[in-house]
């Protein structure tokens, strides 16, 4: 048995991969800090701005942080994933399989097992949504504090969830959307429309509250040790010894747990939602459906072959 | 001078980057972490499933060796123990016909014994006839101081032996 196994070159360019994007927004970030004093609770720093026939894209920390979280993922998959074995596997390789595994049992679990190739989607969803929210531990701005990011994300699921809801049939959608009765469809409309609202914002609202909060204590911290060392002179009076630690406590809370519970609670709701658009009874109605189809061919064919 | 976004300012384009964003991270780990981690959970499951049925058809082709072991094996028992009641009889066999041979020449042996003794009895008793005539004549002749006729002589000897063999009888 020889010792523990070395990282090899391609192990240390897949860490690279993951880690060197935050790593580059973290010196953009701080090459551009500005001289400001006071609070200031402002959107994403804008970095530049591309012209764009509607409207300006401007390129913000949200989408350079959100691209170097796709990078961190990208980069991990690829790290756990290599040199898999089938027996005595190794301890990436456990990892690996224990994520792919409890996303799989949470997707059956939510959706039901006719929805299990959504395992990668909500597996992207959770990793995204998790790993922004996690990257204001390094200081950078959580790209889930921007509803831009989140509003994608919520389309989306707001897309697949339409796309259910037509994969039961184009008359079973029209009556679906027309009850109790004819004059409720403007009604059940506003309702779908208002879950990718109500999980936008119930993602973003939590953790720019969470970055408000943070910063306002902050703030506030700053201004009361400022009052308690006031007879001291010079700078001695402004030292912030109040932001020693507190801030720590608040950010396990909003950074942290916050971040994760919101995630989770996306990612839920995601699969509630998609899997509530095409309930099992008409998932099975419509397998029945097919399969009768595929009898009655079957039949007509073998009649044809005994009539010729 | 930095700018910033407000904080709550909608963009057409960014949200349509975040959910090309979103679409790429799903094909991502699609690609590189869901779809191989299956592969491989199922190839575990198919090689797993192999040796299982590979070590079913083992017990039961042990199972079977067993049996087949344990019918030799009493077969083989009930062979020896006929062995050797065979040869125990056999054994018994010989042993008789050799006392029964051994019994018969000592019997022979005897008689064979007997009669030479016999002979040799007789034989000794002639021998000592012969002496006590001879010695007797001797005698006589020393005693009477006078040859008699030997023919005489040896029937009144003879004649003597015999009542004095009489007499023994």
């Amino acid at each position: 048995m020889t010792k523990k196994k070395k990282l090899d070159f391609v192990d240390i360019l897949c860490l690279i991969l993951a880690f060197a994007p935050y790593l580059f927004c973290m010196i953009l970030k701080i090459l551009t800090e500005p001289q400001t004093e006071g609070l200031s609770i402002t959107g994403a720093r804008i970095y530049w701005t591309v012209h764009m026939p509607i409207q300006d894209l401007p390129i913000t920390e949200s989408q350079i942080v959100s691209w170097a979280t796709i990078l961190f993922v990208f980069g991990m998959a690829l790290f756990l994933t290599r040199k898999m074995r089938v027996r005595r596997p190794t301890v990436r390789q456990h990892i690996a399989e224990l994520i792919v595994e409890k996303i799989d049992d949470l997707v059956c679990g939510n959706m039901g097992s006719r929805f299990n190739n959504y395992t990668p989607y909500i597996m992207g969803l959770l990793f995204l949504s998790v790993f922004s929210s996690l990257s204001c531990l390094l200081g950078l701005r959580s790209p889930t504090a921007d509803i831009n990011i989140i509003a994608g994300w919520s389309i989306l699921t707001f897309a697949l969830m339409i796309y259910q809801k037509f994969r039961a049939g184009g008359l079973v959608f029209c009556k679906k959307i027309s009850e109790p009765m004819v004059p409720f469809t403007p009604l059940n409309i506003i309702g779908d429309i208002a879950v990718p609202v109500a999980i936008t914002f119930r993602h973003y609202g939590n953790i720019l509250s969470g970055a408000v909060i943070t910063t306002l204590v902050g703030t506030a911290l700053s201004g009361l040790s400022h009052m308690i060392l006031h007879g001291l002179p010079g700078w001695l009076g402004y030292i912030p010894f109040l932001r020693i630690g507190i801030p720590a406590f608040m950010s396990l809370y909003f950074d942290l747990f916050s971040g994760l519970v919101q995630a989770y609670i996306f990612s839920l709701l995601t699969m509630m939602n998609v899997s509530g658009s095409f309930p099992e009874a008409e998932y099975e109605e419509k397998k029945a459906k097919k399969l009768a189809r595929r009898e009655a061919r079957i039949a007509a064919r073998e009649a044809q072959a005994h009539a010729a | 001078m930095i700018q910033t976004l407000e904080v709550i300012s909608l963009n057409l384009w960014q949200v349509i980057i975040s959910l090309i964003d979103l679409l790429i991270i799903f094909l991502l780990l699609k690609k590189f972490l869901y779809k191989p981690v299956k592969k491989l959970l199922a190839k575990r499951e198919a090689q797993v499933n192999s040796i299982y049925s590979k070590a079913e058809a083992a017990r039961a082709a042990a199972e079977a060796d067993k049996a087949t072991y344990h019918e030799k094996l009493s077969y083989a028992q009930e062979e020896a123990k006929d062995i050797i009641k065979s040869a125990q009889a056999s054994a018994t066999r010989i042993s008789n016909t050799l006392i029964s041979d051994a019994n018969e020449e000592v019997a022979a042996m005897r008689q064979k014994a007997e009669a030479d003794i016999a002979l040799e009895k007789q034989k000794a008793t002639n021998e000592v006839k012969t002496l006590i005539s001879d010695l007797s004549l001797n005698i006589a002749e020393k005693m009477l101081g006078r040859e008699i006729n030997s023919d005489d002589q040896s029937a009144l000897i003879d004649q003597f032996i015999k009542d004095i063999g009489d007499g023994n009888d």
